[in-house]
């Protein structure tokens, strides 16, 4: 009993209603949601989302904001995709060639924001623009399709019948949630966000906690380009341009504030889902895609919301039973 | 130093007319603090009414609820026997109130000018602002203080001084009945605090009330009419200053003998424990030197920006030195940063502790690790379980409730907040301790245990640093104190040689070979 009322107190009590609450209704509007071949799709579509969404957690625990990832993943893919299929290097090659390049634009948007001290949100909102601009120019602006046949297991191979992404995600979240909690690395990128003030006077690295924060951000950027470029066994300079704010929907739907300091892996996992089955449940009710976004944003701030309103209800609440 | 003592310039009793502003029974509840009990007080038209009390004494609760910030529980504001409701600051403001905080309400970004109209700009016919009467009606408040300020100035551009002049600008400037300063000297020099005095007489011959809080009772007995002192959130006495004498008035805020007040310990040991030579920073403080020994709390008292934060703030790496040496622990330091000094084994309990102390993200034991979070490693790894064991242990040890083992540390009183960071401290291990205000903004209870904390930590040969505008507590828990003012240290004494209207004196510059300046800035 005791358990039960602690879990309900905890952070994570709020995005698992609102997940569950989700899940509820699109089973209720369709029965084809708990089919196997549609789970399967789930948690195909919810990798990239969610594996950038650990990037943004991060960043946004120490209080600044990643609006480039979407970006570095148009920018990887296309260069993936030049390495490869133009320029003949072997693709695991490749792929460690662009999961560097992943690092180096996180480390970009890092150094700027803390030695540079420019703002997180500007500093990403440029490089959002130049990293896509880069991808359109090294692709001329055309998609390169068919980039490898050995792409395609990266992302459609199944391990005891169950698809690759989906340990991606359960080992990358694992690995995060380890750092995070049980790290001094990752406590500290708590304390920054909290109090960078204090974390100062206490001695911590603050700059190269948030230094830290962002090259992750790149490298989950970077993974997930990978995996979009084996998803479509093409590089277009188009891609990922909803990842960005879908990974930041993510961690603040899973309780996440964007203040800093509050916020974790599992939460955020919670919030990937959320997206991933509101669109999943969208799909396969057929509603058009211009819908699927006005219900995306709705959703955010029904999440938000009902975790920012919880104490203003509960004391209304309270106020009412005292009064009778 | 009696001579500080100076009757006052009107010497009849207050005029036997009606008061015009009153407060009757004010009760202000804060979560654990029972700030204002029963509280009362008149202000007579033309009168400066000093509102005088230690640090939580409640006179600036006070101060806010008749300006509307607070609302009281209980208790009436009248005006001219009118009972007044205050919901918000502005109803104050419009019912004549006008207050000068501690803390500033200037927008940096704003110039002089736009800042002295905030809110409240004159407008032309055709509805848009009248710059001329801004310009004309800030130069003139301006003049009336005797000020060079440009009123086109972006505000954020000028000294800390200056901006606390425009704040008082700002203020006398609403058409007021009543004027709140609540400190308007600390960030003052000698030169403005004589110009502020002048132009407070200036507004007591206009027939304004005045209810002027300080600190600076040298300055209380030169500006003030009567005196009403609060002690623990409770009314103590009402006089006319010509009656009272500086004693009396420490006595009726402190309550009982300093002595009693203090259980100072003394725990110093021949060893030294850093020695600072001849240190310089480019944040003012100039040619520095003192040693600190083993066990020793050594105090730093001056006035708010008479270096004496910088001096600290040099020690633990947060300013650079432009000259100078610094030995801890027989090893020559210059820490460039909080780091290499945490390191070494040095801790700070900031002045802010909300701002600069706890990690409310956090809960107790995570508070407390954070300094040395190595310790809690097992393998590579943090171990959550040895974090919860550590914790327990300090909470215990510190004495403070066990709530914090698994919720935000923001739930604690500031008292205890306070020994969370102390028990952050003792963690990482430190052998010097900076503390910058350790007991501000907190309930004597709480401060009586913050002393047998610091009795605690010299007792096992911790060395402390102790900056306190409390100077009653600076004098009674240091060992040695060094007065402080313009970044220099212009003496060191034992502390219990010195009384705190010597330091008050020394750190204020009002000493004795300047009474003839004094009075004179009284005509």
């Amino acid at each position: 009993m005791e358990r039960v009322s602690k879990f309900f107190r905890s952070t994570v009590a709020g995005p698992l209603v609102a997940l569950l609450v989700v899940v509820g209704l699109v089973t209720l509007a369709t029965d084809r949601f708990f089919m196997m071949a549609n789970l399967s799709n789930v948690s195909l579509q919810v990798a990239p989302v969610a594996i950038v969404a650990i990037g943004a957690t991060l960043v946004i625990l120490t209080g600044g904001i990643d609006l480039s990832p979407g970006s570095t993943v148009a920018l990887v893919c296309c260069t993936l995709a030049i390495l490869v299929k133009k320029m003949g290097l072997p693709l695991p090659v490749g792929i460690f060639l662009v999961l560097l390049l992943g690092v180096a634009c996180g480390a970009v948007n890092g150094f700027l924001s803390t030695y540079g001290r420019i703002p997180s949100f500007i500093v990403t909102l440029a490089t959002m623009s130049i990293f896509r601009g880069l991808a359109f120019l090294i692709t001329g602006g055309t998609p390169i399709f068919s980039v490898s046949d050995a792409l395609e297991p990266i992302f459609y191979g199944k391990f005891l019948g169950i698809p690759l992404p989906f340990y991606y995600v359960v080992v990358f979240y694992a690995l995060a949630s380890l750092f995070l909690r049980n790290t001094i690395q990752g406590r500290a990128i708590y304390a920054v966000g909290g109090n960078e003030s204090a974390a100062r006077l206490t001695g911590l690295a603050v700059n190269r906690s948030k230094m830290v924060a962002f090259l992750i951000a790149g490298l989950t950027a970077g993974i997930a380009g990978v995996l979009t470029t084996a998803w479509l066994n093409s590089g277009s300079p188009n891609y990922g341009a909803e990842l960005g704010l879908q990974s930041i929907a993510a961690a603040v739907i899973g309780g996440a504030s964007l203040v800093g300091g509050y916020g974790s892996m599992v939460a955020t996992l919670i919030g990937a889902l959320t997206v991933a089955v509101v669109q999943n449940g969208l799909n396969l009710l057929t509603v058009p895609a211009s819908w699927q976004e006005i219900t995306l944003g709705i959703v955010i701030i029904a999440a938000v919301g009902l975790d920012m309103w919880k104490g203003t209800f509960g004391r209304s609440l309270a106020r009412i039973f005292r009064q009778s | 130093m009696s001579e500080l003592s100076v009757a006052p310039a009107q010497d009849q009793d207050p005029p036997p007319k009606a008061p015009i502003w009153e407060v009757r029974g004010i009760f202000k509840v804060f979560p654990g603090v029972q700030a204002l009990d029963d509280v009362s007080m008149t202000v007579f038209a033309g009168e400066v009414h000093a509102l005088l009390g230690e640090n939580g004494s409640g006179k600036s609760t006070l101060a806010k609820c008749i300006a509307g910030v607070h609302q009281p529980e209980q208790g009436e504001i009248l005006y001219k026997g009118e009972i007044q409701k205050f919901r918000h600051p502005m109803d104050a403001r419009s019912a004549g109130v006008a207050t000068i905080y501690q803390e500033f309400s200037l927008v940096p970004s704003l110039t002089v000018a736009e800042n002295i109209y905030l809110g409240r700009y004159p407008r032309t016919p055709a509805g848009t602002i009248d710059w001329k009467i801004v310009r004309q009606g800030t130069q003139q408040v301006l003049a009336q203080l005797a000020l060079e300020i440009d009123p086109d100035v972006p505000v954020g551009t000028l000294s800390v001084a200056e901006q606390q002049l425009v704040e008082i600008a700002k203020a006398i400037s609403l058409e007021s009945s009543l004027l709140i300063m609540d400190e308007p000297t600390a960030a003052l020099g000698l030169l403005e605090t004589q110009h502020l005095m002048g132009l407070i007489r200036r507004l007591t011959t206009q027939d304004k009330a005045i209810i002027y809080i300080s600190h600076r009772l040298d300055e209380v007995f030169k500006i003030a009419d009567r005196v009403t002192i609060l002690k623990d959130g409770k009314w103590v006495r009402t006089a006319p200053i010509s009656k009272l004498k500086m004693g009396d008035v420490v006595r009726s805020m402190i309550g009982f003998d300093i002595e009693q007040h203090y259980p100072k310990q003394d725990n110093t040991r021949p060893e030294t424990c850093l020695r600072v030579e001849n240190m310089s920073t480019e944040s003012g403080v100039h040619d520095v030197s003192f040693t600190l020994h083993v066990g020793e709390v050594f105090g730093l008292g001056g006035m708010l920006g008479s270096g004496r934060s910088e001096i600290a703030r040099a020690i633990y790496g947060l300013d650079r030195l432009t000259s100078g040496i610094v030995t801890f622990d027989g090893q020559k330091t210059g820490f460039r940063s909080p780091k290499e000094a945490v390191a070494a084994g040095v801790g700070m309990l900031p002045e802010n502790r909300k701002t600069d102390g706890c990690f409310f993200n956090f809960e107790g034991p995570k508070n407390i690790t954070i300094s040395r979070l190595k310790d809690v490693l097992q393998g590579p790894f943090l171990s959550l379980s040895k974090e919860h064991k550590y914790g327990l242990a300090y909470l215990q040890r510190m004495n403070i409730p066990h709530t914090a083992l698994d919720r935000s540390v923001q739930y604690l009183s500031g008292g205890n907040q306070q020994k969370v960071i102390v028990a952050r401290w003792l963690f990482s291990k430190a052998r010097l301790l900076i503390m910058d205000e350790p007991t501000q903004g907190i309930d004597i209870g709480a401060k009586l245990e913050v002393y047998n904390v610091i009795n605690e930590l010299t007792a096992a040969g911790i060395s402390i640093i102790l900056i306190s505008s409390d100077f009653p507590e600076l004098l009674a828990m240091s060992d040695r104190v060094a007065v402080v003012r313009d970044g220099r240290i212009l003496e060191i004494t034992s502390g219990a040689q010195l009384s705190e209207y010597q330091l008050i004196g020394m750190a204020s510059g009002v000493g004795k070979s300047e009474d003839g300046e004094r009075t004179s800035a009284e005509d």
